[in-house]
C-alpha cells in the first residue's frame, strides 16, 4: 500500500474510534465513508486493469494478420481444395468403371471362343467331325489367333490406363495433407482465443448437448469406438441376435 | 425371385450408384434406375412399378433412414423390399433401421458375393412368406 494512502487511511480510522468514543455519530459516518471510499477505489482501479489487459489481449489477437488470411482467404480455398479432391475422386472412379466396363467384353469374348473351339476341338479328336465342318473350324482358329492377340493388346492398354487411373491418390493425397496443416493452424490460434477467454469459458459445455444416437456420421475412422461394428459379419450377428 | 424386377437405386455418390448398377447387372438384374437422394427417390417410387429399393443411409435432402420410414408408413409401398447399403456402423443405426423395418443392411465397402447373398435372403424370405 502506497505511504500516503496508509496515512490517509490511518487517519480517518483514528477519527473513526474517537469519533465512536465520543459519541458523534456525524464524524463516525464521515469516517466510514471515508474509509469505505478508499476500499471501493482499490477494486475500480484492479477490474480497470484487467479490462485493459484483457482489451489489449483481444486487439493483439484480431491485428495478427495470419488469423485475417486464415479466415479471408484459407479456409474459403480449403473449401475449394475438398471439393476438388471430391471431383478428382469421382473422376478416377468413373474413369476405372468406364475401363471396366470396356474390358468386360473383350474378356467375356474371348473366353467364349475359345469354348467353342475347345468344343469343336474334342470332337476333331474323337473323329467326330467331317471334312466340311473342318474346314469351317480351321477358319474359325486362323480367324480367332489375331483377334486373341488384339484383344489382349487392348486389355492391356485398358489395364496400364487403369493402373495411370490411379493417380488421383496422390494427387488427392497432396492436397489433404495441405488441409491437415490448415487445420493444426486453425487448432492452435483456437486455443488461444480460448486462453484469452478466461479460464471459465474452457469448462465443458457437453452436458447440456443432446446427441442424435442414430445421427449419419459416415464412415468410421476410428474401428475400435464401443458400439461400432466393423464388418458385415458384425453386423449379420447383430441382426440375428434381434431375431432378424 | 424375377430377374427382371425394376430396382432403384439411391445414393448421392453416381460412383456408387454405378458399382451397385454394374453389381447388380453382373447378378443378372439389368432393370435399374437412379436417384440421388431420398427427395428424388420418392416420386419414382410413388409413380410405382418399383420392385425392390437399394438405399445409401447418409444423402443431403432425405436420407436413407428416412426414406425408409417413409416407405413403410405409405400404404401403396409398405411392403416394398428395401436393403440399406451404407458406410454408417454403429449398433444403434442397424438397430433403428431393423426396426424401420430394413430387409437388409450391408456396411461398406462392400462385396459382389455379400450383395448377392444379402438379395437372395431378402427374396427367399418374401418368397417363403
Amino acid at each position: 500500500m502506497e505511504s500516503q494512502n496508509k496515512t490517509a487511511l490511518l487517519d480517518a480510522a483514528r477519527a473513526l474510534v474517537t469519533a465512536i468514543e465520543t459519541d458523534d455519530e456525524t464524524q463516525v459516518q464521515q469516517q466510514l465513508t471515508v474509509l469505505t471510499q478508499a476500499q471501493e477505489s482499490d477494486l475500480f482501479h484492479e477490474v480497470g486493469k484487467l479490462t485493459r489487459d484483457l482489451h489489449e489481449s483481444l486487439n493483439s489477437f484480431n491485428v495478427d494478420p495470419r488469423l485475417v488470411d486464415l479466415t479471408t482467404n484459407d479456409i474459403p480455398d480449403t473449401r475449394e481444395r475438398l471439393n476438388f479432391v471430391i471431383q478428382t475422386t469421382e473422376d478416377a472412379a468413373h474413369n476405372t468403371l468406364e475401363l471396366i466396363d470396356k474390358t468386360l467384353p473383350l474378356s467375356d469374348s474371348l473366353k467364349l471362343t475359345a469354348q467353342n473351339i475347345e468344343q469343336s476341338w474334342h470332337r476333331f479328336r474323337m473323329r467326330e467331325m467331317d471334312v466340311d465342318e473342318f474346314r469351317a473350324l480351321s477358319t474359325e482358329i486362323e480367324s480367332y489367333l489375331p483377334t486373341v492377340k488384339q484383344q489382349a493388346d487392348q486389355i492391356h492398354e485398358n489395364l496400364s490406363a487403369m493402373t495411370l487411373a490411379q493417380g488421383f491418390q496422390d494427387i488427392t493425397g497432396q492436397v489433404i495433407r495441405q488441409v491437415i496443416t490448415l487445420v493444426e493452424e486453425v487448432e492452435g490460434n483456437l486455443v488461444e482465443l480460448v486462453k484469452i477467454a478466461g479460464k471459465h469459458q474452457t469448462e465443458s459445455t457437453e452436458d447440456g448437448k443432446q446427441v442424435d444416437p442414430i445421427k449419419a456420421e459416415g464412415p468410421q475412422i476410428n474401428k475400435d469406438k464401443p458400439n461400432v461394428v466393423n464388418n458385415q459379419d458384425e453386423v449379420d450377428d447383430l441382426l440375428s441376435s434381434l431375431g432378424f | 425371385m424375377n430377374k427382371d424386377m425394376k430396382i432403384l437405386i439411391v445414393d448421392d455418390f453416381s460412383t456408387m450408384r454405378r458399382i451397385i448398377k454394374n453389381l447388380l447387372r453382373d447378378l443378372g438384374f439389368n432393370n435399374t434406375t437412379e436417384a440421388d437422394d431420398g427427395l428424388t427417390a420418392l416420386p419414382i417410387l410413388k409413380a410405382g412399378g418399383i420392385d425392390f429399393l437399394v438405399t445409401d443411409w447418409n444423402m443431403p435432402g432425405m436420407q436413407g433412414i428416412d426414406l425408409l420410414k417413409t416407405v413403410r408408413a405409405d400404404e401403396e409401398l409398405s411392403k416394398l423390399p428395401v436393403l440399406m447399403v451404407t458406410a454408417e456402423t454403429k449398433r444403434e443405426q442397424i438397430i433403428a433401421a431393423a426396426q424401420a423395418g430394413v430387409n437388409g443392411y450391408i456396411v461398406k465397402p462392400f462385396t459382389a458375393a455379400t450383395l448377392k447373398d444379402k438379395i437372395d435372403k431378402i427374396f427367399e424370405r418374401i418368397d417363403a412368406s
